[in-house]
């Protein structure tokens, strides 16, 4: 039975308030939306400024390292967002890029397929291992975090039987290398990739009725399907596309590296490219999981742990800054969250 | 037949006196509810509410949808309070009813089980029971399960529920499941000093065997000295096992009746009151004889062997209490519910829709009953929320238009009286009412056929209601038709062109207008068996 005898109880939250409420409203809006672009720029200035960083930070060198190191992390993020967009995490991102990865390699190095055999195959079985995980959740409708975690300690042993914990190296397609590696007008190559998986998918999530679908089911999963939605599809293709662009960026890694390492590709890339996305869900369009915050909060995650390494301070900064930044993005999500649903 | 009208501003007992009237003294109420007020922004939901329960009794509270049952209790837990001025007393205790708390009801020795109490299905008794209070410790934090099985098996005992203290609570019965959840609350109470019982519609969720066995129950505790207070949708049950019977009609007290008063007709009248006075605009009348839905001996969930036509240009109401399957025939024809047998035949064309996105394409539209679960995207903008059911319209030439939609939202915001402050802003932001209208205009832009409403106007405020009729008045002189469900039978008469009547899962009965009468509805509804019409 649901009672509403409480009639009055949502009119209160009516839309009004004084014109001087309004105006802190906005200015509200405009400060959550640019707060992390903010952050962005007061950090690099910092380091550009401070005496401990001030000749090795604000280097060409430096800036095209962290940008082409993080391309891979970027098109981690761009896979994990899509599942997000739509309610359900997929753990697997950092794990499909590590098998993604050690396949590419070992196609070219142990069976001698051509790159973009080699390349094709490796993105198809990370589609292959999202379809398996999108079936699993949205048909079965096992939980996504368990599915996608089971899913992703599995990979890590079958990456570690595969290479049999070397990395690969031998017969690695030179064209394939030089795709990964060197610059494009001083950028480097890996940066125009990210840039352009981040168009594509940015275009997705916000310019076509499939994105505007997803966005639907995670705000309410069973209105989208009171509203004609095919929700158990559309979950499962986001789950294969987040699988493919892992598997897209278990390639880059190769292209970059020259090879494949059994120690990439693994759960803490996924961390950081879920603290990325949910960091990011905080600015441009806070509340909601969006490409370009989650491209800011990359870049500032990866400048800030740069500074601080630069600065001298221990490697373990890393993980406690990657971890804290998702802590304080996941509260800041939920207290916004909260603030919109009218509960705070 | 008691006086219906307690509108007066003096104690309803003397205004109300009259045979079979509660005469209690003050002195002996186990509760004493006097003058308590609720105004919420926009709203009276209680409007100086008076009455006695008088001790070892078991009292029923009934009321429509709105009528402020609920709302009374709630402040009597302690989860709202009220506007000052009135009082609860209990026993000897007086609290102010803007004081409420629940510390201080549960001080007073007020109990309270929820309509869907917290019982946990894989737990045992025994831990479902210590839930509520703790468990026996030993020592340091060791749980002493020898302790709590004793004071579980006191407890079953105490309250005569036939399960042992590690039965699961999932293998009983729903009803002793609804026991041990009085039991829980119950613990703790003084066995001299019993305090009141207040259970809110124990029975909402159980068939109709499972209802005797916890109103017999009740009459068990009710024999030993304790005080219940039960709110209940069933009028059977409460002729059957209350004492006394207060009703409520819009946030006012309407009435009390006593022992042999408590009669189907006495509580139908003081629930339905006098005529309201609300304006429902008249529906354009049926012209056509084209059968827009025809329904043939649909089966499936509660329902059974349904079948009815709906006219091009009609409004179809449903009348019916929870549990008698009218929301599941409006999904089963919306494609959103398994049908086991019939069909349904829509425009002279035979449909079995796979996917609601079928049903959507042949011109059914569906507002759901349960706003915030089943239809609202709270956090999205209004804006999506309108065009949440024709995105694709929006799509040309490989990209969404934004703009379009935003365009088209502002011109829907002044047709469909939605007050808002912008279409950009989050729907959940708005008042239900508005809401409701954003529902409603989501599925009329579409232009539908049929119109599928389950409670359309529940939650929502007097003036809303009016403008959500208005707009579904302006699709109907369209030619669309509608199938309308709702509590609320004095709505049901005022906007319905015919209605049939919905009693476990069965076609009962029908009423055409202009002799659609709410009492008679309300009598059809309630009773099972099938009325000649």
């Amino acid at each position: 039975m649901t009672v509403t005898d409480a009639t009055g109880a949502e009119t209160a939250l009516g839309s009004g308030g004084s014109e001087t409420e309004g105006g802190n409203q906005r200015v509200m809006i405009l400060v959550e939306k640019y707060a992390l672009v903010g952050l962005f720029v007061v950090m690099m200035l910092f380091f550009t400024f401070w005496s401990k960083t001030s000749h090795t930070f604000p280097t060409r060198a430096n800036i095209k390292n962290v940008l082409g190191n993080q391309a891979v992390i970027g098109i981690l993020a761009m896979a994990i967002i899509i599942p997000l967009v739509c309610g359900e995490f997929d753990f697997s991102v950092g794990s499909v890029a590590g098998l993604s990865q050690v396949l590419c390699a070992g196609f070219m190095s142990r069976l001698g397929a051509p790159w973009p055999v080699a390349v094709g195959l490796a993105i198809l079985i990370g589609a292959a291992i999202g379809l398996s995980n999108g079936n699993t959740v949205a048909r079965v409708g096992v939980n996504s975090l368990i599915v996608t975690l089971g899913i992703a300690t599995v990979l890590v042993g079958v990456v570690e039987w595969y290479t049999k914990g070397l990395s690969i190296i031998n017969r690695i397609s030179p064209s394939l290398v030089h795709l990964g590696t060197g610059d494009w007008l001083g950028i480097p190559r890996t940066v125009y990739y990210l840039a352009l998986v981040a168009a594509l998918v940015y275009y997705m999530l916000e310019h076509t009725p499939y994105g505007r679908y997803l966005h639907s089911i995670g705000s309410n999963s069973d209105a989208a399907r009171l509203v004609g939605l095919r929700v158990e599809r559309l979950v499962l293709i986001s789950f294969v596309l987040s699988g493919a662009l892992a598997g897209l960026a278990g390639v880059m890694l190769v292209a970059r590296n020259g090879g494949a390492s059994p120690q990439l590709g693994t759960v803490s890339d996924t961390l950081q490219a879920l603290s990325a996305a949910f960091l990011g869900a905080t600015a441009i369009k806070p509340g909601r999981f969006n490409v370009l915050g989650t491209i800011v909060a990359i870049f500032f995650l990866a400048f800030s742990v740069t500074g601080l390494s630069l600065a001298g301070v221990a490697n373990w900064i890393n993980d406690v800054f990657n971890g804290a930044a998702l802590f304080v993005a996941v509260l800041i999500s939920t207290i916004i969250g909260r603030r919109r649903a009218g509960v705070a | 037949m008691p006086e219906a009208d307690g509108r007066t501003g003096d104690s309803p007992l003397t205004s109300q006196a009259g045979p079979g009237m509660a005469a209690a003294p003050t002195h002996s109420s186990a509760l004493r509810i006097s003058h308590i007020s609720k105004t919420f922004p926009g709203t009276r939901a209680l409007d100086d509410v008076s009455f006695d329960i008088a001790p070892g009794q078991i009292h029923a509270l009934l009321g429509g949808n709105g009528s402020g049952k609920s709302t009374l209790i709630k402040i009597l837990a302690g989860v709202y309070r009220g506007d000052p001025g009135g009082t609860f007393v209990i026993g000897d205790r007086e609290i102010p009813s803007d004081k409420t708390a629940p510390e201080l009801a549960r001080a007073a020795g007020l109990r309270f089980v929820h309509q869907n109490p917290a019982v946990f299905p894989a737990l045992s008794v025994a831990e479902n029971i210590a839930i509520g209070t703790g468990f026996e410790k030993m020592g340091g934090s060791t749980i002493n399960w020898k302790a709590l099985r004793r004071r579980t098996s006191a407890l079953l005992e105490r309250y005569d529920i036939k399960a042992s203290p590690h039965t699961l609570m999932r293998s009983l019965r729903p009803a002793e499941r609804a026991m041990v959840a009085i039991a829980r609350a119950l613990q703790d109470q003084d066995e001299d000093e019993k305090g009141v019982l207040v259970l809110d519609e124990p029975t909402a969720s159980l068939p109709r065997a499972e209802v005797v066995r916890l109103m017999l129950a009740l009459a068990r505790y009710a024999r030993d000295g304790q005080t219940i207070l039960f709110i209940s949708h069933r009028l059977d049950e409460v002729i059957e096992a209350a004492d006394q019977a207060t009703v409520l009609r819009d946030g006012r007290y309407a009435g009390t009746v006593v022992g042999d008063e408590i009669t189907e007709p006495n509580l139908i009248s003081l629930i339905v009151g006098r005529a309201l006075d609300r304006v429902f605009p008249d529906m354009p009348e049926v012209t056509s004889t084209e059968v827009a839905l025809e329904v043939r001996h649909a089966s499936g969930g509660p329902l059974r062997d349904v079948s009815f036509q709906l006219r091009k240009g009609e409004v179809l109401g449903i009348a019916g209490l929870l549990g008698s399957g009218r929301s599941e025939l409006l999904k089963m024809i919306f494609g959103a519910y398994q049908m086991r047998g019939g069909e349904i035949v829509l425009q002279g064309t035979r449909q079995h829709f796979h996917h609601i996105g079928e049903a959507m394409r042949a011109g059914v539209a569906y507002v759901p009953e349960d706003r915030p679960g089943e239809a609202a995207f709270g956090d999205m903008s209004v804006s999506e929320n309108f065009s949440a059911a024709l995105v694709s319209r929006y799509w040309s030439g490989g990209r969404l238009h934004h703009g379009r939609a935003d365009a088209d939202a502002r011109q829907s915001i002044k047709d469909f009286f939605v007050r808002t402050g912008n279409e950009r802003q989050p729907l959940n932001t708005l008042s239900g009412g508005n809401q409701q209208k954003v529902i409603l205009a989501r599925w009329l832009k579409r232009q539908p056929k049929i119109l599928l409403l389950d409670e359309p106007t529940q939650g929502v405020d007097v003036n809303a209601r009016a403008e959500i009729y208005s707009i579904v008045s302006d699709a109907v002189a369209a030619g669309c038709s509608v199938l309308l469900v709702t509590s609320d039978f004095e709505e049901l008469s005022r906007v319905s062109d015919r209605v049939i009547v919905l009693s476990q899962g069965r076609i009962t009965g029908e009423l055409h207008a202009p002799d659609i009468d709410p009492i008679r509805l309300t009598e059809l509804a309630f009773s099972t068996q099938e009325a000649a019409v």
